[in-house]
């Protein structure tokens, strides 16, 4: 009996939505700019939408590889936006936003959107819809060489 | 050489039956906040989106901005014929102020509420004075929206209820220009299974409808509920305005998303609700619509698109409605098919929704958004919205006056 309870308690506390996947250390836009800023490191920014399928799928398929985890938690600045959440949030610049403003000013019209960004916002890369584990390896790979290329003296 | 003569008149007699067509010839922008500078950022958001109202012939504009480092509420007005919003005076008192919702009383007075640390707040505003600021509970809570009706106030809000946000409705009287709190209830008598959020509230003769955004099915869906026996607070189930569309065998995900419903009167005893719709999951959002129908069972009848099919392909953003004792109906959105995000407008005529009206003077170079809309009892429109030359610059709120032409 104990172990039935035990199982439907854990079945409960698993997300049933799309939110950002487990093992990541996502924090909210604002805080996740203000630290790249501060560490001087490219941010990979999620939106996502509450009951979003194919943010879902993407969780499940891509973002649960050990290899992916470690390469973007390790390479990036992780944000997540619910792009309908009427959260407040403060940019670098003094302007307090929504997650949803966020998301129109991104232009995360569709979810799931994944952009890399640099510290300060600009867009380096974009993925629109779900994406493979392999979709997300060529990603990182691809705006690495990009930083690494605007590096070079 | 034909052929080019046949092509320009043909674009011309286009051109000419479009210009015919608008019901409103738009004055020239008009700059509403007073402060304008870098790092200072104008806010039009409220739940219902309202942000500007009518009261005898005095124009009023409600917004939040952080020109003193903190987000503030702020009311500025002028009179109908005049050019210029007076200086804008300070509504909220000393802590973070958000999302101010503003609606008329008549007489040139105006009522507000907004949130201030986390809690609502309300004030009156007559030509001369402020009225004294109530305070609701003891609860967090956020996202007021208000509606008048004789000398009472209705205003809905999003009360937080242990996890999960929940839909109130508080009756307020009237009375000069102090606020006396009467009757407040939950909207749905069941209590909160996820977040209810961004409520909108509108009394017919004889019952109150609210609608609010509902996130129970595991994604965002439209709700409404109707009280109509007015002596009670007491509302009838909720129902889902917003229709279902098939997963097509899907396995991942609830639904798709919707977000900020607007309700408003129009004609005798009329409603319409508007909101952002992406059942089409490929193009964003779109501005969907649905009608209220009285004594039926179902609260609101089917879903309609309000956009044209031009708009099809592009986003579409932040949708306000409004609509007066004639009949009239508008819905407003911004929208970015022209490569930048404009203000658009369709009305109802000939029982369908006129092609989308891209606004002159709220269009063109820049970032146009956030668009709040209001009839007079002219049937002529006033329109605010944020003006931004760039995606990260300054902002300003621009208005124009819309003269009903037909």
């Amino acid at each position: 009996m104990r172990a039935v309870l035990l199982l439907i308690a854990t079945l409960l506390a698993l997300p049933v939505m799309a939110e950002p996947p487990h093992g990541y250390p996502f924090q909210p836009f604002d805080k996740a700019m203000q630290q790249a800023q501060s560490e001087n490191k490219p941010l990979f920014v999620y939106f996502g939408r509450y009951g979003c399928g194919y943010c879902e799928k993407t969780n499940k398929e891509a973002f649960s590889d050990k290899q992916v985890r470690e390469t973007y938690s390790k390479n990036y600045v992780l944000a997540y936006v619910d792009s309908e959440s009427g959260k407040r949030l403060r940019l670098p610049s003094g302007e307090r936003v929504t997650e949803r403003e966020v998301g129109t000013r991104y232009n995360a019209f569709v979810t799931p959107v994944f952009t890399f960004m640099t510290a300060r916002g600009q867009s380096l890369l974009r993925l629109v819809g779900v994406q493979r584990i392999e979709d997300l390896r060529e990603a990182d790979n691809k705006v690495q060489q990009l930083l690494n290329k605007e590096a070079r003296p | 050489m034909r052929l080019q003569i046949t092509w320009f008149v043909l674009i011309f007699t286009i051109t000419s039956l479009n210009v015919q067509a608008e019901p409103w010839e738009f004055d020239k922008p008009i700059v509403v906040t007073s402060t304008n500078s870098e790092n200072i950022f104008h806010h039009l958001e409220s739940a219902g989106r309202h942000n500007i109202a009518i009261s005898a012939d005095t124009v009023a504009v409600a917004w939040e901005d952080n020109r003193d480092g903190t987000p503030r509420i702020y009311l500025a007005r002028k009179g109908r014929n005049s050019q210029n919003f007076s200086n804008a005076v300070k509504i909220s008192g000393r802590g973070e102020a958000f999302e101010p919702s503003l609606v008329a009383l008549g007489n040139h007075r105006f009522a507000l509420a907004w949130e201030e640390d986390a809690r609502i707040h309300l004030r009156i505003v007559t030509p001369t004075e402020l009225g004294p600021v109530i305070t609701l509970g003891a609860g967090e809570a956020m996202q007021p929206s208000l509606a008048s009706h004789d000398q009472q106030l209705l205003l809905v809000y999003s009360q937080r209820d242990g996890r999960y946000g929940r839909i109130w409705m508080q009756r307020i009287e009237i009375d000069g220009q102090a606020l006396q709190t009467k009757q407040a209830c939950a909207v749905d008598g069941e209590p909160a299974k996820d977040d209810q959020l961004y409520p909108s509230v509108t009394r017919l003769a004889d019952r109150i409808i609210v609608a609010w955004e509902d996130r129970r099915p595991g994604h965002t869906i439209i709700m409404a509920a109707q009280n109509d026996n007015l002596k009670s607070c007491r509302f009838q189930p909720p129902q889902r305005i917003s229709e279902p569309v098939p997963s097509g065998g899907m396995p991942y995900g609830k639904g798709h998303g919707v977000a900020r419903v607007a309700l408003a009167q129009y004609g005798a005893e009329q409603l319409l609700a508007v909101w952002a719709d992406k059942r089409d999951f490929r193009e964003g959002y779109d501005i969907y619509s649905a009608n209220y129908q009285a004594g039926s069972k179902q609260l609101f009848g089917p879903n309609l698109m309000v956009q044209d099919s031009f708009g099809g392909v592009a986003q579409q953003w932040h949708a306000t409605v409004t609509g007066d004792q004639s009949g009239r109906l508008v819905v407003g959105w911004d929208d970015k098919r022209n490569g930048t995000a404009d203000i658009m407008l369709s009305w109802r005529e000939d029982d369908e929704w006129s092609d989308d009206f891209s606004v002159p003077g709220a269009d063109g170079t820049g970032e146009q958004n956030h668009p709040t809309i209001s009839l007079d009892a002219e049937g002529n429109l006033h329109l605010a919205w944020v003006e931004r030359a760039t995606a990260d610059g300054p902002t300003r709120v621009l208005y124009l006056f819309g003269r009903l032409v037909k």
